[in-house]
């Protein structure tokens, strides 16, 4: 069972951008300045810090074992039994987390504009999108990352720049914050919204070339990492600490209060809102195709289009249980820092383990010589 | 087999038709009723008499709501809203938009009073200007600003402004320039933004300000002239959600000046000093910069302002102008004033607590060891601002003299 080698660098980079860029977008700026007052920049870098020490070990792992992904080279790091406990928590985490992330999108979707919807089909429409798409292979995967990441990264770019306008340099100070009372688990919840980082693993195996995988994680997080930069700094200089502590969704407010030049526009929140809408799918195409195949891997099955439809009936109840919005943001903050844990904690034990034990996978080059 | 593929086809067809259906939350323009003013004013709480129990039993309202509101709205008329010149008198018999007005506890609870009796859904998309009345400005916006943060129709570039008098009057003006008076009443605004008579102070920087632990709100504050204008009487300055007090209109061009916003709209009247004449002197651009030292436990503000500018007027030909030290002398004697002027208006924000240069921003950003210790809130900031002492320096530069040479 031999994965085609066809995915390139660049392709890999783009991946890991549309990954991370999702529905936290919208509520990244308040969480962080929840936690830091005006330092919620640092904040944010810290964070992006955190989330590129595990995709660095995520990386570093893929670079050892160039064939295989997580699921089978942690059975020979740990053996079966753990390995195995392991990639069932991962399989679960992530039908969370993608669970979560449609909740998050339907909760967006019918407060702000389609508000007589119900918030079941917005949920079930998107998922259903995610399922029929995943039965694709990796190949037509990367693709449909590629197509929309331009659509994704400029219309977010330019809202910020002209969000500017408005901004006051004096909100941005002092960079520490003035009462930095929840730093640390701040740091936390931002890097839990990197997590999609974690489908790279699911990607090294199909690179053509393995060995530089570490150029596209640098290259991934630098831009996902930056544009999340950009837009927490801009929506504080913009708003001030307050007011975005006022905001459920201080992006979303950026995109209202922004106008195009010369009257062409007079708010962007609809065209950023159509733009958010393809980051959403991208980003729960990633989770919903990483645990599908990793399901399909544990289970060492041949296709994984059995299991498309299979998780969705889960994925949707899992979406449906919390009460309220604010219920929801609890848990996604709860589970989102449980889940470094597992994008983070996990594979820097899988790594060093591998150095203890010697681990090593069979070398690219070598394969390619048999 | 020509079976099976007819039924291939027909279930294909079923299964798009659900995509072809469109939009569930689809809503025709017809439809709606595009709320384009509204105007908020306080009444007797006997007003509650004229309510119906929409949404809530009657006597059931919360204590601290007792108080009645009058909600006037605009409502826009659909096909009726001209685009572009009138075309020779033919539609001027029909108004372009519908003025009703409705009593209600809160903001929202007018609002679902008025939609029991409008037919259509209302939209609040389009909303351009919120009138709010004085009187209920000064009892504090707390409400409404909750009301209007809620609403995800709300757009923040949206106006607030405060008016002297009925905030309803306003509302039902009929101006001549315009057909739609929200639109008239918009463009009042705009323009005195263009021409820099005002700060763009719209609904998402009010918001801003007012959240700001160091900075104080301001609104534009207007005023009817004659039943027949509108006047920009001022900026309407808040302490928290409360107004507190008024500028006059040039004292806008103060604070502006201050601010260091472009481009500058106001002129002076000076004297000339050891002539007898005086200049009018216009302002083009400002810089500004503010200032703050921390000494014996007190912050001290300066503020700088350089104002570059022109001479549109000498009202006597008595001395000439192509003496450099005139300018000179005119340059200083103007500053000197400006910089008296630009205290006084300070001072009398210092005395209601009402910080709107936002120095406290300053304290808190680039002195945040000072502030984290004794300053840290909002409350404990309005009360130090008063004691603060405020200096400002303003510098003048004359670019220009029109075309006269002399």
């Amino acid at each position: 069972m031999e994965t085609p080698r066809e995915i390139t660098v660049l392709q890999a980079a783009i991946i890991l951008i549309s990954t991370i860029i999702g529905v936290g977008v919208l509520a990244l700026p308040r969480i962080a300045v929840l936690a830091g007052d005006t330092g919620a920049p640092l904040i944010t870098l810290l964070g992006i810090l955190l989330a590129f020490f595990g995709l660095v070990m995520i990386t570093l792992l893929g670079m050892r074992f160039p064939s295989q992904s997580l699921i089978r080279y942690s059975e020979v790091i740990l053996g079966k039994p753990i390995a195995r406990f392991g990639s069932i928590v991962i399989i679960v985490f992530f039908a969370v987390l993608t669970a979560l992330t449609s909740r998050e999108f339907g909760e967006v979707v019918i407060t702000s504009v389609l508000r007589r919807t119900p918030l079941e089909v917005t949920v079930i429409v998107m998922l259903l999108l995610a399922v029929i798409t995943t039965r694709n292979d990796i190949t037509t995967f990367a693709y449909i990352h590629h197509f929309y990441s331009p659509l994704i990264l400029t219309p977010v770019i330019l809202i910020v720049i002209l969000s500017l306008k408005n901004a006051e340099v004096v909100r941005l100070l002092p960079i520490w914050g003035n009462e930095p009372n929840g730093m640390f688990l701040g740091v936390l919840t931002v890097a839990a919204l990197f997590q999609g980082f974690f489908i790279l693993t699911m990607i090294i195996p199909a690179m053509r070339r393995p060995d530089r995988a570490m150029t596209a994680s640098i290259w991934g997080m630098a831009i996902a990492g930056g544009l999340y930069l950009i837009i927490v700094i801009a929506t504080l200089a913009v708003f001030g600490a307050e007011e975005v502590k006022l905001l459920l969704w201080p992006t979303l407010e950026l995109a209202k209060t922004t106008s195009l030049p010369a009257n062409i526009l007079e708010r962007l929140d609809a065209a950023f809102l159509a733009v958010w809408v393809t980051a959403v799918f991208t980003t729960l195409f990633s989770s919903y195709f990483l645990m599908i195949h990793a399901a399909t891997e544990l289970f060492q099955l041949r296709n994984h289009r059995m299991f498309s439809l299979f998780f969705l009936p889960f994925v949707f109840i899992i979406a449906m249980l919390p009460d309220n919005v604010l219920e929801m943001y609890k848990l996604i903050e709860i589970v989102g820092r449980f889940g470094l844990l597992i994008t983070v904690v996990y594979p820097t034990i899988l790594w060093m383990v591998a150095l203890i034990r010697k681990k090593r996978g069979k070398s690219h080059a070598a394969r390619k010589n048999r | 087999m020509q079976l099976g593929r007819i039924v291939k086809v027909l279930s294909w067809v079923f299964l798009v038709i659900p995509f072809l259906t469109g939009c569930w939350d689809r809503l025709e323009i017809e439809e709606r009723a595009v709320v384009l003013a509204i105007a908020i004013d306080e009444v007797k709480p006997e007003a509650a008499k004229e309510e119906r129990d929409v949404s809530h039993l009657s006597g059931e309202v919360p204590q601290s709501q007792k108080r009645m509101l009058r909600l006037t709205v605009q409502i826009a008329v659909p096909g009726r809203i001209p685009l572009g010149p009138a075309q020779g008198g033919g539609a001027s018999g029909e108004k372009p938009v519908w003025i009703l007005d409705v009593v209600g506890h809160t903001v929202e609870d007018a609002i679902y009073n008025l939609q029991q009796e409008v037919a259509d859904r209302l939209f609040l998309g389009h909303l351009r200007v919120i009138v709010v009345n004085e009187k209920v400005a000064r009892k504090g916006l707390q409400n409404m600003n909750d009301a209007f943060r809620r609403n995800p129709e709300i757009r923040r570039a949206a106006w607030m402004v405060i008016s002297k008098g009925e905030a309803a009057d306003i509302i039902k003006l009929n101006p001549e320039l315009e057909r739609v008076p929200a639109l008239y009443l918009l463009t009042v605004l705009d323009g005195a933004v263009k021409q820099g008579k005002m700060p763009n102070a719209f609904l998402g920087v009010f918001w801003s300000a007012l959240t700001s632990k160091g900075q104080e709100a301001y609104l534009p504050y207007v005023e009817i002239q004659e039943q027949k204008s509108i006047l920009l009487a001022g900026l309407a300055y808040f302490r928290g959600d409360k107004m507190v007090g008024t500028t006059t209109p040039l004292e806008i061009g103060h604070f502006m000046a201050m601010k260091g916003i472009n481009p500058g709209g106001y002129s002076a009247l000076s004297d000339v000093p050891g002539e007898s004449g005086a200049v009018l002197f216009i302002s083009s651009d400002r810089t500004a910069k503010i200032e703050v030292e921390i000494k014996n436990g007190l912050p001290h503000a300066k503020v700088k302002v350089h104002i570059e500018g022109d001479l549109a007027e000498k009202s006597n030909a008595q001395f000439n102008l192509k003496d450099p030290k005139t300018i000179a002398k005119i340059e200083k004697r103007i500053g000197t004033k400006a910089g008296k002027a630009f205290e006084e208006l300070i001072h009398k924000t210092q005395k209601q607590g009402s910080d709107i240069l936002g120095i406290g921003e300053i304290v808190r950003g680039k002195h945040s060891a000072y502030w984290n210790q004794s300053i840290k809130t909002m409350d404990k900031w309005q009360e130090t601002y008063k004691e603060i002492p405020v200096r400002a320096e303003v510098t003048i530069s004359i670019r220009r003299v029109g075309m006269k040479a002399e």
